[in-house]
């Protein structure tokens, strides 16, 4: 039996791929069906697929690396510029909405009044509610940043203890900015107001949450004592997608929240 | 809702904790040192401990780091172990150049590098594990 000469990692065949593939076409048809024939069954049948491959998917991940030990450094560096470049793209993602937002709100049409926010809004206070967002998502990075040093240290205890504040606050941001959602006197219909105010802090409460499970899964993962003082890139990952998300808000709040109002 | 998720996080961490106290103190520190964090000493397993345990000894069984470049002449040509009877060189003739000369290099004659000119031989291997 021949074994390799290199320290990369060879994957095994795996089906998550083409189910990842399948789900993506259900959901996407699924929305369609759902915006335009008013049926759910399609996108249901997707977001499961969709949930299903991602948990099995990255399941063996964890296999392959904790259990299995493929995960040598220069794989590691290969996962690091994977997380990196696909950041990246998300930086891009937002730069779009972002776009949109100034390109409206610094040449308000007269059809708006000529002023930007728009005749007829009124926007949030972004003193009260959004400034207290701002500073929950930053204390969270300061948190995480916390949980890591002590995993560093070996610290069992203050990464536990600090991961789970981090990700409080990050349910924290979602319940308080769920509860702003209703409390706006407008609504994505609302004009181009409405629609760049609603999509971009729409995804990126959508982030918050994809970014809070990720922590939930570094969370249980230290439970079950997977990381290394060392080696633990998940949890950096993790950390990086959580700042990422953050800066993404401190954008969000001074630009639409703080100058568009 | 918000507040039984919470309870629910609190309880397993909660839990964590009291394992990390003291009737799981011994547990968990016997198996990890000091603050009941593994060192990849304690846990690396497979390719990754190999390549660890290697290290260590200053071994490289798996290629990580670039080869060592010999004299290059005719009486010291460097030696590029093959499991096949060619295999693909890079010369990077002088240090910090940015062009790799690749070329395949057979098995037999010493050959030369087209650019620079250093010496290279073939050693074909069988795959030893």
């Amino acid at each position: 039996m021949t074994h390799q000469t290199h320290a990369y990692h060879m994957v095994n065949p795996s089906p998550w791929p083409l189910t990842g593939a399948l789900s993506a076409l259900l959901m996407t048809s699924g929305l369609t069906m759902w915006f335009h024939f008013n049926s759910g069954t399609l996108l249901t049948l997707g977001l499961l697929t969709n949930s299903l491959t991602m948990y099995q998917w990255w399941r063996d991940v964890v296999r392959e690396s904790t259990f299995q030990g493929h995960h040598t450094a220069v794989v590691q560096t290969g996962l690091r510029y994977g997380m990196i470049l696909f950041i990246m793209s998300e930086v891009f993602f937002f730069a779009g909405f972002f776009w949109a937002f100034y390109h409206s709100s610094l040449a308000p049409t007269p059809n708006l009044g000529g002023y930007w926010p728009p005749a007829g809004i009124n926007p949030l206070n972004p003193m009260e509610v959004p400034l207290l967002n701002t500073l929950v998502l930053l204390a969270s990075g300061v948190s995480i940043t916390w949980a890591h040093h002590s995993l560093m240290e070996g610290n069992r205890k203050h990464s536990l203890q600090a991961l789970l504040i981090t990700i409080s606050l990050g349910i924290y941001f979602t319940l308080l900015q769920t509860s702003e959602y209703f409390e706006a006197s407008f609504t994505i219909s609302d004009g181009i107001y409405g629609s760049t105010f609603f999509v971009a802090t729409g995804f990126h409460g959508l982030h918050v949450m994809i970014g809070s499970t990720f922590l939930t899964i570094c969370f249980l993962r230290q439970l079950k004592f997977h990381f290394t003082s060392k080696h633990h890139f998940g949890f950096e990952a993790a950390a990086w997608y959580w700042h990422f998300v953050d800066v993404v808000w401190l954008f969000l709040y001074i630009s639409i929240y703080w100058w568009g109002s | 809702m918000a507040s039984r998720l919470l309870c629910r996080a609190g309880e397993l961490a909660a839990q964590a904790l009291r394992a990390s106290g003291p009737r799981g103190a011994a547990a968990v520190r016997s198996m990890a040192s000091g603050g009941g964090v593994p060192t990849d000493e304690e846990q690396a397993t497979g390719l990754e401990r190999e390549v660890l345990m290697a290290a260590r000894k200053g071994l490289d069984p798996y290629n990580i780091l670039p080869p060592k470049g010999a004299s290059g002449t005719r009486e010291d040509p460097n030696l590029v172990p093959s499991i096949t009877n060619k295999r693909i060189v890079g010369c990077i003739c002088e240090e910090d150049n940015s062009t790799v000369i690749w070329f395949w290099l057979h098995k037999g004659d010493i050959q030369r590098c087209p650019n620079c000119g250093a010496h290279y031989k073939l050693v074909p291997h069988q795959l030893a594990h």
